[in-house]
């Protein structure tokens, strides 16, 4: 139904109000299939919003969202099957604690994709495996370290095999010796072709992985670029000086 | 206890009658206090304010008179709609035992609705967004996610609700259920024996109270497995 080269996300000016608070404004943005976005900007400028809007956690007040062809509307009738296609890996881990490991990565196949126990367990033994924790499996969330977590979080996620990935500030939470632990597993997801948008501020990952960096301020998407362009001629001030404060350490 | 001869088997029944009066409510009260919880936390003004006037009305009510009202005024009620249709009837009712068991789960439910309702706001908001991006319905997400993870929250003080409902079955009594206080009231008559009569009685109960606490602290237990780190 829709071409390979139609983008799998679409943004037409999608603006988002709180009230009479503007989160986003008027965000035009498309991002094809197996595309590695960065999205960075300082806190509260709306990053969070915009992912939250793509898999519809937050509802848009006015422009188009179009995944894979569908657009995101209150009428949309299956929004569970739309979200379902889009993994998303919170900063805050939010596993379910009173779930073992497992657990965690089996219940969602097996409530929304009615996956059999066998094939659902054999998926999440395989995701397990892929973020090299398969000997956690029995464990509840509580019994592993931060790392470990945001890895079983990513794993639950790519158990429902989704189209898209979307990361909110998957590093932010985590104690300094932990971060490469979980950035080498987005690492691997992004060289096997998955299509991610990933909100952070390791500009070390933004320049080795991103297709494609883009900046957020105030709710604007203030600018995008390719890493190298981003990071060495950036085209606005604002773009610079959040550069600066953020390379400073 | 000589005086006892005879009226085991009458306190053996009674006591099988309050653990079925108390299974029973505790099923309802459950429903009543999941449903009022539900309510006030609803976006619905009207469910909202139904569950005010229900956790006001039973939990400032007292619970004999909510056991008589709940006997009587159903019986008024079956009464008159049976009359409509055949006026030679004089008086029908509802099973004291049916009566007396939503009474009581009715005002215990109505404190329960208020545990369930702290305990619902006590789920980490992040496991339901959790769920809900992973594509789980609204209902999924209420059963696998938001009920199991409040009943930890929930479970210190619904031990305390099912202390309250073992010992409102006593209530039930009053109208005309052959429970324990009613076969002690008889065998009293009969033996003029009332100390001995009453204290069994509350023995019994002490039983039922015991046991209940017993089993409570290991349904903490196994609520908060999770909760505790590596051995
Ligand atoms: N539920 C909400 N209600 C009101 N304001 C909100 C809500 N969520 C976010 N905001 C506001 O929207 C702005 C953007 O928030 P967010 O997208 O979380 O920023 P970021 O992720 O870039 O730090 C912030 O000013 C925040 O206070
Ligand atoms: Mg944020």
């Amino acid at each position: 139904m829709n071409n390979t080269n139609d983008p799998i996300i679409r943004l037409i000016e999608v603006s988002k109000r709180y009230g009479k608070f503007e989160a986003l404004k008027e965000i035009d943005l498309d991002v094809r299939k197996g595309e590695r976005i960065v999205v960075c900007g300082p806190s509260g400028s709306g990053k969070s919003t915009l992912i939250r809007c793509i898999n519809r956690m937050e509802e848009h007040t006015s422009g188009q969202i179009i995944i894979n062809g569908h657009e995101l509307t209150d009428k949309t009738k299956d929004i569970d099957a739309v979200r379902s296609e889009i993994g998303m890996v919170f900063q805050s881990f939010n596993l379910f604690p009173h779930m073992t490991i497992l657990k965690n990565l089996t219940i969602a196949q097996r409530l929304v994709r009615k996956t059999p126990k066998a094939e659902a367990r054999d998926t999440a033994m395989h995701y397990l495996g892929r973020v090299k924790i398969p000997e956690q499996a029995n464990k509840y969330p509580i019994q592993l370290s931060g790392g470990q977590q945001q890895r079983v979080a990513i794993a639950r996620a790519l158990c429902m095999k989704p189209q898209i990935m979307l990361f909110d500030e998957p590093t932010s939470a985590l104690d300094p010796e932990m971060i490469s632990e979980v950035l080498d597993v987005m690492v691997d997801l992004a060289s096997d072709g998955m299509t991610m948008l990933c909100v952070t501020h390791e500009m070390g990952f933004a320049r080795s992985v991103a297709d494609r960096v883009i900046f957020m301020d105030h709710g604007q998407l203030i600018e995008q670029a390719e890493p190298e362009t981003f990071f060495n001629h950036p085209q606005h001030e604002r773009t610079a000086l959040f550069l600066r404060q953020i390379l400073r350490h | 206890m000589d005086a006892m001869t005879g009226w085991w088997d009458d306190y053996f029944w009674a006591s099988i009658t309050v653990a079925e009066v108390f299974v029973c409510s505790l099923f309802f009260m459950v429903i009543f206090g999941l449903l009022g919880a539900s309510a006030k936390l609803s976006s619905n003004a009207v469910a909202r304010s139904l569950a005010n006037t229900y956790t006001v009305f039973f939990r400032g009510t007292p619970e004999i008179l909510v056991v008589l009202l709940m006997y009587f005024g159903s019986a008024v009620t079956l009464t008159a709609i049976a009359q409509l249709f055949d006026s030679s009837i004089r008086f029908v009712d509802i099973p004291p035992f049916w009566a007396g068991t939503i009474a009581i789960a009715l005002v215990v439910g109505s404190y329960a609705t208020e545990t369930f309702r702290g305990a619902f706001s006590g789920v980490n908001p992040g496991s339901i967004e959790a769920a809900r991006a992973l594509g789980m319905s609204n209902t999924q997400t209420l059963f696998y996610v938001r009920i199991p993870e409040m009943w930890r929250l929930a479970l210190p003080p619904f031990g305390n609700h099912m202390l309250s409902l073992i010992k409102d079955t006593a209530l039930i009594s009053i109208i005309g259920l052959n429970e324990m206080l009613f076969v002690a009231k008889q065998a009293t008559s009969t033996t003029g024996k009332p100390f001995t009569m009453y204290i069994v009685v509350g023995v019994i109960y002490l039983g039922f109270s015991t046991i209940i606490t017993l089993a409570t602290m290991l349904l903490e237990r196994f609520a908060n497995r999770h909760v505790r780190r590596a051995p």
